[in-house]
Formats: structure tokens, C-alpha cells, sequence
């Protein structure tokens, strides 16, 4: 049996095992190692469609057979960087966590070559595709689960327009703690009376990782205490903006692969949830949100007109979900001054420095060496300073002049004269208080306790 | 009257002996400078006790080093000055066993009537006079025992002493380390006050940090009453007396652990053959073998194989390379012809035995504590601190991360401390192990069985009376 443990090892030997005669006759699986969000692919052959973009992400190539789309995606050990200066161990496909997108329209006939290249067994589920059975990818209910070095083939119709994902249905925990997954977008044939076309179509998954600042590897036991929150293995400011001329109709679609909800917050607009992993939603059964949860394991199909000029905030409303790596048992300090104590410590400490008794916002500004290969918690920067925020978090960028198909960052946003808060410069109003608080002590918390139970009260 | 004058004045002729020009004190000075390279002095006049004194000032001005400290201690330890005096007390014996008793001298004044009769009459220990040549032999050899004692008494103190300097040394830095894991306690005591103060702690939040703080004051308390206790103990052994004892100022830090630890494979043949008790044991047998009046030497017998000589052989081969051998003569029975004197002897020759394998075990013993005390301290030396230093260091990191808590941070700084101070237990505990194969290269180790050592000539000596 192969340890799990043998991380790199054990993948070396698998792809060992893989005969070249037999990846001959298999379409040649392509390979992506840049984080960074790849222009849409304009598919060359089969029938037309309007390409996603995946967000630091890309679009796997598939080859035509006769009359079958066929892919091939290779389940490997990865390195993904989730954000500059760390790097994380993980599993995924074709170089990269998550794995590419597949996109396909409507009534094509797929195959798709599953190539084990992990130290262990592993599956394929399309999440949310009808298809035979045994096309469902759960290992020992459905299939026998792809051992180290062997190909499986899966092939079906793409049956129903939506989006999907794809992930193993094999060492289940395992496998998505470590990173296994992808989107599918299925486009509609033609004309579609629920789902209206878009300028630009943006995918992401949700996925969440507990990486120890200063390794690189997933504690894949962890069931709720993750560290990094993240979309599509990146962390803010690893993430890529998402890009708009002003006018252009945007969709944003959001699959959800951790092991909780995320309201997913656009500001600035309203949107409506237009589509599920179920498909498109009746337009009678659609209202508008700025926030929509995304529960475990669903995806979501927001549209809107992108008609405001920004840079808006677009993220996780859990406000720890938009936080790096940090401490989940560190004492919080604000109100409490210790910079005459801070001298004691620093005798014992030399590189000691006092944070926190004012927030947390000083992590911003103080860039003090860190754990090797650990993201800072918050260290985005802005046109204004810090951002206080790190992991789901990223900007709808909308301008007047950026041009259709254009997904280049057009940097900062230049607020026009009279449209950007300041400090106020006139006299201070002292605000009215109820005159009966002004007795109690400032930080006295009064609990109500039962009384019946105690002598002597 | 005449005839016994002139016979006692013959007897005192050749028993007759004075007094030492060093009384007795140049052997035990040489073997203070052959073993342990250091001065020593017998204060018997105010111009020596001033030199002394003068001597001792000097070595006070500057922090005493572990060498320093047994040179002042030989010069000015009270206890070894008595001891001098031993020697003085067991010449006068040995002087006084060779002199002429003294006369007794009685008059007598009787009256009978008128008649008055003066009666002189002059008195001789007859019985003495005639013990003088043997009284004389047995009084010499007691002097020589007491110079063998006093200069193992030397060679002990200086042993005690230096032992004493390490421990006083390694608990004054003990107490300097506790002094910092208190301090480190102290600010998150200071800080949980603050914190709960301000409502960001809980009473048993505060508590626990007033606990560590609790228990860190008592650490240093205790090491406080150890540094105390340590230095007084020196400053017994240094002899030193009000004033000068607060001008006992040590080094701030024990001397670095030698990269290496001295290999000596041949420690028991070395020790064997230059430890004062094993030469004692065997003087001893030789003094008594003189006394018993043996003289025809037969044989040469090695008293570790003592069996050999009544047993039948047992050949089993050796372990070792080498093996150490101690040898006797044995002598031809046939002259005494007593039985009592082959038992003294044979006694004695297992005495000298039973010396020399005490004395080998003892080598090998402080020859591995010695060995084992290097590797312990160099293994806190060299991996425990640096890596308390290399996970403070990535505690510090981790703090700035806003991953742990200043609390954490202050935990792992008092454990750091503690590495550090275990580190020089560790060496202390070497220089002790030291100090101890020193010794024990010149006499039994340890200070509870020091006495031990005269054991054997006096068990040889009972048989002469
Ligand atoms: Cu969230």
C-alpha cells in the first residue's frame, strides 16, 4: 500500500508506471503552471459558445474525435501559488489546484481520460451532470476506484446547461482537503429563454486549506479551524480582480467546496442568483441580493449590468474569511497599553514589538518578518494604504473605457472631483448621551445571574 | 650509680633525636607543589601569618578563579593550619620518645629525736629506658604517618575547595536566570492585570498568568537561598573572615566546556600507581614486614592475584590489553617462625589489595562520570539551547503573524531561560566530575570517605603492641 504520506515520492513512482504506448492514443494532457487568470478559450472546433474566464485559472484544450470532445486530465501532486512568497503542496490536475475548467455546450458528447498520477487510488464525480450511472465516479459504488498509473475513461452527453464541477468521489476527505477539483460549464445550445448571454462570464470555486505558517503542506484533518480561505487556492492579494467595461452585463459564477457557507458580497450593485448547480432559475423565483450564501457543495449564477465605475469590494462576508493565516487563540489587546512592559520584554525578546493594543489594523503597516512561506495575514495595498483584509476577498473593477474582451487590471481607480469621502474640517458636535451611563464604569459588563440556587445572597 | 650512668647515656646516644629544621612540613609542602602546583605556608610566626595575609589581600582583588580559590584556601583555611600543628604535636612525641626520661629526683627529711636525716635519692623508669630504641621507632613512624595524613588532608581540601568555587559559581548564574524567568513572568503578570483591567481577561485567565509569576518568584527565591548557601560554603573553605568575605568577588560565568573530553585509556594503570593511598597501603605493609622482622625475601607476589599463592592456578584469560599488577615481596617464614606474623602480614597484603581494587574501580567510576558528564553538558550545549533559540525564534515570527499571543510568546521565553540555566547544571555537573577524576588521580574521591585512607597503615600498626 502507498502512504499517503510519501507526498512527491509516491507520485513519481505512479507516473513511473504509466505506459507511453498507451498515453499515445489519449489526447496529450496539457499542462498549466501560472497562477495567473488565463484569456478565454475560443473554441476552434465543435459547436460555438461564449468561453468563461476562470479567475487564476484556465480552460482545459480537448481534441475532437470523431464527432467526441475528448480531454485528459492528469491527477498530480501540484505546487499552487496561493499568493506571492507562498507556496502550497497540493493535489490537482494537469499542474495546477484547482484543475482546469472544462467547457462544453450542450448536447456534446464528452469523453474524458482520468489519469492517476497520485500516490493513491482516486475517481472522478461530475458534479451535477446527468449521465449513466456508472459514469458517476463514487469508488465502490458505482466504479472501481483509477489505482496509481492507471487511465479511466468516463463518457457522456452534457445533457443540461449549467454549471458544475468536477471532483473525486475516493479517499474523499483526502482528496479535497489536498485541493482535487475543478469547474465544468456546460453552455446553452443556441438561444436559451433562462439563461441570457453575457460580455463577460467569470467561474471561481471556493476551497479552504489549514497549512501551518511556514509549511506548505494541508492538515487534511482539519474539519472546521482552517487558516486560509480561499478562491481557487489563491488568497487576496493573490487574487485577480475581475475586470468590467462600464455597461457590460457580468456573470460571476461560484461553487462552493469547503466545509461551510460564504455570503458572497458584491458592492456597489445588486445582482440575481439567475442559476444553481440545478440550473437556471425561473425568472418568477429571482430576486435581488448584494449578498448571496453559497452553502457546501452549491454553486451559484449571479448576473448584473456592471453600470457603476469603481473599484468595488467583492468578498466572503465571514469577516475571518478574509484573513490570512493567523492565530485563533491570540488575546485580544485592544484598550490595553503595554508599552512600558514592552521595554521588560525586549530585554528577554530583543525583536519584540508591541501589537494589537489598538486592533488588529497595525498588521497592515508593520511588515515584520514572518514564518517562512506563510501569507501574511493582511498585506493587499490599495491606492490609500493598506487593505485590511486578505483571503476571499478580491474588486469588481468597472470602467468607462476598458475595452470588450479586455481582462487586463486597469489599476486604480481615479474618483471624479467631489466623489471620494475626506476628513472633515469643520467644528466637532459632542454627541448627546443619556446622562444615567456617565456613572457606571466604562468596561463593567452586568450579567444577570440567577439567585435561587445560592445561600447566603 | 656510675655504671648505670654511663649505660643510659649510651642508650641515649643512639636514640637520641632532635628536632626537624621544617617540622615535618617540607613533604607535605613538596607534595602540595608536585600535585596540585600551589604554595603552601605554615603561619607558626606573626612575619608568616603577614605574609599570609598580604598574600591572601592579593588574590582577593580580582574575581576568584577556581585555582585562585585553592591557593587561598591552602594559605588561609584555619582547619588545615590545625593541622599543621598535628605535625609539630607528633614531632614532639617522636622527639620526646627519643629523649631520656626525666630523673625523679625525692628527698626525704626524717627526724628521729635530735637526729636529722636527709635522705636524696635520684630515680630512673627503668622499664622506659629500655622501651627507648623501640618506643623511638614506633613514635618516627607515627610522624611519618602524619605528614602522609596532613598532605592528603591538603590534597582534599583543595579538591572540596575547588568543588565548592563550581557550585558557587553555577548558582550564582542559576540565580541570574531565574532573576530573567521571573522577570519574564512578571511582565504577563503585569500585562494580564492590565488586560483584565481593561475587560479583555477573565479571572482564571489572569490567575494563570499571576501563576506563573507566583511560581517564578519562587524559583528565584530558591535560588537565591542556593547562591547564598554556595557562596557561604566557599568562603568556610577560604577561611575568609568578616570584611574579606565581601570582598569575594567570583567570575561571572563557569570556564567554557572543553571541546573534547581527555581521553585517557590508561587512567587505572596511571591512578594505580600514583595515588597516595595505594603508596600508603603499600609503605605500610613494607614498615610492618621491617617490624616483624622479615627479611629473606622468597618470592614477589602480585596481592591483586593474592590467591594465586594458596589456590591452584586459575588461568582464565584477561579482558584487557593490559593488566595492572601491584607486587610484594613475600617472604620466607621460616626465620620468624610465628604464626601471628604470617597472619599480620598476609593481612596486610590484603589490605593493600583490597587499596588498590577500590582505587581502580574509583578511577574507572570518575573516569566515566567525567566522560558521560562532557556529553550530557555538550548535548545541552550544542542541540537543547539552539533549539529552544530556534523555536523562540520562530515563536517571535509567529507572533508577528498575529499567530500566537504575546502570553505565548512570554511562555516560550521563560522556557528558553530554563533551557539555558539546565545547560549550566550541565556544566557545572562537568567540572564537578572534574574536579572528582582529579582527586581521584591522587586519592579517594569524594570528601565523605577522605578519612579512609589511613585506615590501612593503623590496622598494620595494631599489630605491633
Ligand atoms: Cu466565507
Amino acid at each position: 500500500m502507498v502512504s499517503r504520506r510519501n507526498f512527491l515520492g509516491g507520485a513519481a513512482l505512479a507516473a513511473g508506471t504509466v505506459s507511453k504506448v498507451a498515453m499515445a492514443a489519449l489526447p496529450e494532457p496539457v499542462i498549466q503552471t501560472s497562477p495567473d487568470t488565463q484569456p478565454p478559450l475560443q473554441p476552434a472546433s465543435g459547436r460555438p459558445y461564449n468561453p468563461v474566464v476562470t479567475l487564476n485559472g484556465w480552460t482545459l484544450p480537448w481534441r475532437m474525435n470523431g464527432g467526441v470532445k475528448e480531454f485528459h486530465l492528469v491527477a498530480e501532486p501540484v505546487v499552487r501559488e496561493m499568493t506571492p512568497g507562498f507556496k502550497a503542496h497540493l493535489w490537482g490536475y494537469n499542474g495546477q489546484s484547482p484543475g482546469p475548467t472544462i467547457e462544453v455546450v450542450e448536447g456534446d458528447r464528452v469523453r474524458i481520460f482520468v489519469t492517476n498520477k497520485l500516490p493513491e487510488v482516486t475517481s472522478m464525480h461530475w458534479h451535477g451532470q446527468r449521465l449513466p450511472c456508472g459514469m458517476d465516479g463514487v469508488t465502490g459504488l458505482t466504479q472501481a476506484p483509477i489505482a496509481p498509473g492507471k487511465t479511466y475513461v468516463y463518457e457522456f452527453v452534457a445533457r443540461r446547461p449549467g454549471t458544475f464541477m468536477y471532483h473525486p468521489h475516493a479517499d474523499e476527505m483526502v482528496q479535497m482537503a489536498m485541493g482535487m477539483m475543478g469547474l465544468w460549464i456546460t453552455h446553452p445550445k443556441g438561444k436559451h429563454p433562462l439563461i441570457d448571454p453575457v460580455d463577460r462570464d467569470y467561474v471561481f470555486l471556493l476551497n479552504a486549506y489549514d497549512i501551518e505558517p511556514g509549511s506548505a503542506t494541508p492538515k487534511i484533518m482539519t474539519m472546521l479551524d482552517f487558516n486560509l480561505w480561499t478562491w481557487n487556492s489563491r488568497v487576496f492579494p493573490g487574487i485577480a480582480p475581475l475586470v468590467a467595461r462600464q455597461g457590460e452585463k457580468v456573470r460571476i459564477r461560484v461553487g462552493n467546496l469547503t466545509m461551510t457557507n460564504h455570503p458572497i458580497h458584491l458592492h456597489g450593485h445588486e445582482f440575481m442568483v439567475t442559476g444553481t448547480d440545478g440550473g437556471p432559475v425561473p425568472r418568477s423565483a429571482r430576486w435581488p441580493e448584494v449578498t448571496t450564501d453559497v452553502a457546501v457543495g452549491q454553486m451559484r449564477q449571479l448576473d448584473f449590468i456592471a453600470d457603476e465605475e469603481g473599484d468595488w469590494a467583492f468578498h466572503c462576508h465571514k469577516s475571518h474569511h478574509t484573513m490570512n493565516a493567523m492565530g485563533h487563540n491570540v488575546p485580544t489587546m485592544i484598550g490595553v497599553d503595554h508599552r512600558q512592559l514592552a521595554r521588560k520584554i525586549t530585554q528577554l525578546v530583543p525583536d519584540y514589538m508591541v501589537m494589537g493594543e489598538r486592533g488588529m489594523h497595525d498588521m497592515t503597516e508593520m511588515e515584520m518578518p514572518l514564518p517562512d512561506n506563510t501569507a501574511a495575514m493582511m498585506t493587499g495595498h490599495g491606492p490609500f494604504g493598506p487593505v485590511g483584509m486578505g483571503g476571499m476577498f478580491s474588486m469588481l473593477k468597472v470602467r468607462k473605457d476598458q475595452k470588450a474582451g479586455d481582462y487586463s487590471d486597469p489599476g486604480w481607480f481615479k474618483h471624479p472631483p467631489g466623489t471620494l469621502a475626506h476628513e472633515w474640517q469643520g467644528p466637532l458636535a459632542e454627541p448627546a448621551r443619556p446622562a444615567a451611563s456617565a456613572g457606571t464604569p466604562a468596561v463593567e459588563v452586568n450579567i444577570r445571574k440567577p439567585t435561587g440556587a445560592h445561600h447566603g445572597h | 650509680m656510675r655504671r648505670l650512668l654511663a649505660f643510659l647515656s649510651l642508650a641515649l646516644l643512639g636514640g637520641c633525636a632532635g628536632f626537624s629544621a621544617d617540622g615535618g612540613f617540607g613533604p607535605v609542602q613538596l607534595s602540595a607543589r608536585t600535585h596540585l602546583d600551589k604554595e603552601l605556608r605554615w603561619a607558626r610566626s606573626d612575619a608568616e601569618r603577614a605574609a599570609i595575609q598580604q598574600r591572601v589581600a592579593e588574590l582577593l582583588t580580582r574575581p576568584l578563579d577556581a585555582e585562585a580559590a585553592v591557593q587561598l584556601a591552602l594559605l588561609n583555611n584555619r582547619g588545615l593550619q590545625a593541622s599543621f600543628h598535628e605535625l609539630g604535636i607528633s614531632e614532639a612525641d617522636f622527639v620526646q620518645a627519643g629523649r631520656l626520661p626525666n630523673p625523679g629526683l625525692s628527698l626525704a627529711s626524717l627526724q628521729r629525736g635530735d637526729e636529722h636525716e636527709l635522705e636524696r635519692g635520684l630515680h630512673l623508669n627503668l622499664a622506659r629506658l629500655l622501651a627507648l630504641p623501640w618506643a623511638g621507632q614506633l613514635e618516627a613512624r607515627r610522624f611519618e604517618q602524619s605528614k602522609q595524613r596532613v598532605a592528603l588532608e591538603v590534597l582534599s581540601l583543595a579538591a572540596e575547595t575547588r568543588k565548592a568555587w563550581i557550585e558557587a559559581v553555577a548558582a550564582e548564574q542559576a540565580r541570574r536566570y531565574a532573576g530573567q524567568v521571573m522577570e519574564a513572568a512578571e511582565a504577563g503578570a503585569e500585562l494580564a492585570r492590565r488586560m483584565a483591567q481593561v475587560g479583555n481577561f477573565n479571572a482564571l485567565q489572569r490567575a494563570r498568568e499571576q501563576g506563573f509569576y507566583a511560581d517564578a518568584a519562587l524559583g528565584l527565591a530558591r535560588a537565591e537561598q542556593q547562591q547564598r548557601a554556595r557562596r557561604e560554603r566557599l568562603t568556610r573553605l577560604l577561611g575568609l573572615w568578616g570584611e574579606q568575605a565581601t570582598r569575594l568577588a567570583l567570575p561571572e560565568r563557569l570556564p567554557e566546556l572543553p571541546a573534547q573530553a581527555d581521553e585517557l585509556p590508561e587512567i587505572e594503570r596511571i591512578g594505580m600507581a600514583r595515588r597516595l593511598d595505594v603508596q600508603g597501603a603499600r609503605l605500610a605493609s613494607e614498615a610492618l614486614a621491617r617490624q616483624l622482622g622479615l627479611s629473606r625475601v622468597t618470592r614477589l607476589v602480585n596481592v591483586l592475584e593474592l590467591g594465586l599463592v594458596r589456590n591452584s592456578s586459575n588461568q582464565a584469560p584477561t579482558q584487557r590489553g593490559w593488566e595492572l599488577s601491584l607486587e610484594l615481596p613475600l617472604f620466607d617464614w621460616g626465620q620468624a617462625r610465628v604464626q601471628r606474623a604470617e597472619s599480620q602480614y598476609l593481612q596486610a597484603l590484603e589490605r593493600v589489595a583490597e587499596t588498590a581494587i577500590n582505587a581502580r574501580s574509583e578511577l574507572r567510576e570518575a573516569y566515566g562520570n567525567y566522560r558521560s558528564a562532557h556529553a550530557i553538558a555538550q548535548h545541552h550545549l550544542q542541540e537543547i539551547v539552539p533549539l529552544r533559540q530556534r523555536i523562540a525564534e520562530e515563536n517571535l515570527l509567529r507572533y508577528n503573524g498575529m499567530l500566537i499571543g504575546v502570553f505565548e510568546l512570554l511562555a516560550d521565553t521563560r522556557a528558553q531561560i530554563a533551557s539555558v540555566a539546565s545547560a549550566i547544571d550541565a556544566q557545572r555537573d562537568f567540572w564537578l566530575a572534574k574536579a572528582d577524576l582529579d582527586q581521584a588521580l591522587l586519592g579517594k574521591p569524594g570528601l565523605a570517605q577522605a578519612g579512609a585512607i589511613t585506615a590501612t597503615p593503623a590496622a598494620a600498626d595494631s599489630g605491633g603492641h
